[in-house]
């Protein structure tokens, strides 16, 4: 029937790539390609250049931090929490890592025709109990449906706004030779357990989503204010590709120890079971901290007085070498590269 | 080739015919098929899975005894290099992940 | 993890490591065959841990990295119908075909999902009686037993609307294809141990046999491949030329009877084409003839389409360990994760895609890679 005999496969392979693709909402490098590729040439300007968490805006003498994320994440409710809690923390979270104090949130949902009120309460009930606890409230709102087979349920997208105060003025370029790399907590909570529901990879555990605001991490490290250089909460893409972009950013090396990751053995055992490495896996209530050698210790002793910081622990170092690149080095003593994955990480069967 | 890993089997049960059961990877359990270990397999064994099969039993007696023979090999391992890359700055290490 | 965690313990992989380097009195070639070995292998830097004590070459023991590229485009074809429910093993999604990949299919319109087992494509046919459920049976002997019995269920429940892509390969024969190329340089292989866990290693015994080399059936962990390791070298300092198992908690002399029976009553063997190696004789499995109403190929009309592989892609070199990736002309800069050019650089396992971070970091320049 059919004989292709040459394919377009050399010497340019699937280049001719028209279109959106999943990999390019996954955080690596496809995510950061369309952002270059495509937005930041049509939108340009200096605070959306900053690239950060959230971007800084002066308003008369004060500067506000401004951050928009949208949230489809599925299934809608997952062990630990649902989308309006997510929601509420993801944007919480963005603001916090900037150091800035967040004041007001927006919510705008996208409703898919036939979302059962029943669902949707639960959902906003969660958005409103995450609000309460932050104690920061949702001040303007907005609601649209769409057809039945769009938006998987529901999508929310939430804006928060924030004022920075003091000397706690973290940016990702602001990362330093000698830096301690600190991480919060365990890693890699929220992607098993939204993976352990997923149709086709499901699997039964008591793993739950780290889904939490950081605020009170945040005012907790205020006390070192300049000393901490780099904040960053590390959700799609998890730890490795946070450290990439600060590594870039920065134009550091970055070191880690393998020994040193905080993994919960039951999200360990789920990673094994289907070839995923926690590195890559999305968090949504730990974060990455750059400090000051110096005050490393101080960092940490602050972070575990929250219930939240517990299991704080320093997995790494800022180097000379290598700028750009995070390198892990080993139970044995061997290194390798811990790089951004084009998109979104594969369950494998090798 | 072959992702596989080792986990104890929970639950024994039969669907329509087909022997599955339920196998615990240090506490994440998954459903798996045990139609080919079925005749040398018993609740609380430990087999090996690969894509939701068990592929093997796992011999714990075998298993046992060629760990002591690498056990007290690693014993008298020479630790320094171990030194040189600890960090004391660090916490507690867990060891190789 | 019990029987896991225990074979990563970094003081028995020092004194492993040590006695390598005391116990060999040249650097010995090794291939290990499994894309789990190399993955550990390479992600643990053992092979910079053995420091030139042995050399290990890369064998073509990725299924994903060996499926030739016409199933692939077989596979893009079948998924971009409307009426099919494409589903596959996860690390298929990113390899090339001739113009475009599953993920790309995906993008356009078509039904593509991800699976962990055969039995969830397999539900998915079940509880989608309106949908052509299709399942990409890729893998070596591992997965064969797997992929079989979701054809053999299939047929015992009645189930229409199933049916299977197949692209199975085999390791003998490619041991044989290794052996007997005139510049092979391997001395001695690291057997799949979960191959072999299904299989057994009688098969091995006559390849040990003719061509003078010891096999050892070893496991993934990092403890797994330096005791295989030190097996190997053991018997290569001593002349002995046997199958041997490292991997004596999973496996047996007669592996699992259960699995080959349902194996072989779904499969037979058959000449199959290696991507970038060529085509091996009686090297792959297919589909009997009494199970062809679950051939994805016959069903879908793809049976007859053929592709020829292109010149620059050296992923057969590289998959039998006549080139380091870094010295393909490729590496690094036509060919890289974002846009492999081959399935080598796409895979977890590949051992472009391991060669490409671990150049990055220790020497840019050495390793060939454009900065």
């Amino acid at each position: 029937m059919t004989s292709i005999a040459q394919g377009l496969v050399c010497p340019a392979p699937i280049v001719t790539n028209d279109r959106v693709q999943l990999g390019h909402g996954s955080g690596g490098k496809m995510s950061a390609a369309i952002v270059a590729e495509r937005f930041w040439p049509r939108l340009q300007n200096a605070a959306l250049g900053q690239f950060a968490d959230a971007s800084v805006v002066a308003v008369g003498t004060s500067e506000i931090a401004v951050s928009t994320d949208t949230f489809v994440v599925q299934p809608i409710e997952f062990p630990g929490g649902n989308i309006g809690s997510l929601a509420v923390h993801g944007t919480l979270n963005d603001i916090a890592m900037m150091g800035a104090r967040p004041i007001c949130l927006t919510a705008g949902f996208v409703l898919e025709e036939g979302l059962s009120f029943e669902i949707l309460d639960r959902v906003i009930d969660e958005m409103a109990r995450a609000s309460r606890e932050a104690g920061v409230p949702v001040v303007a709102g907005d609601t649209k449906v769409v057809g039945r087979g769009s938006a998987d349920g529901l999508y929310i997208n939430t804006t928060g706004i924030g004022v920075l105060e003091g000397a706690l003025r973290p940016s990702p370029a602001r990362a330093r030779a000698g830096d301690a790399i600190i991480v919060s907590g365990q890693i890699a909570r929220h992607g098993m357990a939204v993976m352990a529901q997923r149709e086709g990879l499901a699997f039964e555990s008591a793993i739950t989503s780290d889904s939490a605001c950081l605020v009170p991490l945040v005012e907790k490290l205020r006390e070192l204010g300049a000393d901490v250089h780099v904040m960053r909460d590390p959700t799609r893409g998890g730890v490795a590709s946070a450290l990439n972009e600060i590594a870039q950013a920065s134009n550091v090396g970055v070191e880690i120890d393998e020994g040193a990751l905080p993994v919960p053995d039951d999200v360990r055992a789920a990673c094994e079971m289907l070839g995923l490495d926690p590195l890559y896996v999305a968090n949504e209530g730990v974060l990455v901290a750059f400090v000051e050698k110096t005050v490393a210790a101080r960092a940490l002793q602050l972070l575990r007085s929250h219930p939240l910081g517990a299991g704080a622990v320093q997995i790494g170092r800022v180097i000379a070498e290598h700028p750009k690149l995070v390198a892990l080095r080993t139970g044995y003593g061997g290194t390798r590269v811990v790089d951004m994955l084009p998109g979104d990480q594969l369950p494998r069967i090798c | 080739m072959c992702l596989g890993i080792p986990g104890k089997v929970v639950e024994l049960r039969d669907d329509n015919g087909l022997a599955m059961g339920v196998v615990d990877f240090g506490g994440v359990r998954r459903d798996c098929c045990l139609a080919y270990v079925q005749d040398e397999v018993a609740l609380g064994d430990y087999v090996i899975v690969h894509v939701g099969f068990a592929i093997s039993r796992v011999d714990e007696a075998e298993a046992r005894r060629t760990f002591e023979v690498l056990k007290e090999m690693g014993e008298t391992a020479d630790l320094d290099w171990l030194k040189e890359v600890a960090d004391d700055s660090l916490a507690p290490g867990r060891g190789a992940a | 993890m019990k029987f896991l965690s225990e074979y990563r313990d970094a003081h028995i992989a020092r004194a492993l490591i040590d006695r390598i380097k005391d116990e060999s009195t040249r650097p010995w070639a090794l291939m290990e065959v499994c894309g789990g070995q190399t993955h550990t292998i390479v992600r643990q830097g053992l092979d910079e841990l053995l420091d030139g004590a042995i050399e290990m070459i890369h064998g073509p023991g990725c299924p994903v990295c060996v499926t030739p590229l016409e199933q692939i485009d077989k596979a893009l074809a079948i998924a971009a119908r409307p009426e099919v429910l494409f589903t596959s093993f996860g690390d298929m999604l990113r390899v090339p075909g001739s113009d475009c990949d599953l993920q790309q299919v995906r993008a356009r319109g078509g039904d593509v999902r991800i699976v962990y087992s055969p039995l969830d494509a397999l539900e998915f046919a079940r509880r989608a009686p309106d949908k052509e459920v299709v399942f990409f049976a890729v893998g070596f002997e591992t997965t064969a037993p797997a992929n079989a019995m979701a054809v053999w269920r299939a047929r015992e429940l009645g189930v229409k609307n199933f049916s299977v892509l197949v692209s199975h390969v085999t390791v003998p024969p490619a041991i044989t294809a290794i052996m007997e190329a005139p510049d092979n340089r391997v001395q001695g292989f690291l057997a799949a141990g979960h191959v072999c866990a299904v299989m057994g290693w009688t098969e091995y015994e006559p390849l040990a046999a003719k061509y003078d080399i010891p096999i050892v059936v070893t496991g993934f962990e990092p403890v797994d491949i330096l005791e295989g390791i030190l097996m190997a070298v053991r018997q290569l300092e001593s002349g002995r030329h046997e199958v041997e198992n490292q991997y004596v908690r999973s496996v047996r002399r007669e592996g699992t009877p259960a699995a080959r029976v349902t194996v072989d009553s779904v499969f037979e063997l058959g000449d199959r084409k290696w991507r970038g190696i060529g085509e091996i004789p009686m090297s792959g499995l297919r589909l009997r003839e009494e199970f062809a109403a679950y051939d994805a190929e016959r069903k879908f009309g793809v049976a007859d389409l053929t592709v020829e592989e292109p010149v620059e892609c050296r992923a057969g070199d590289v998959l039998t360990g006549r080139l380091k990736p870094p010295k393909c002309a490729m590496f690094g800069t036509r060919c890289t994760p974002e846009h492999p050019l081959g399935a080598l650089m796409v895979s977890a396992e590949g051992a472009c895609a391991a060669y490409y971070h671990i150049g990055k970091y220790r020497a840019p320049e050495a390793a060939g890679v454009a900065s």
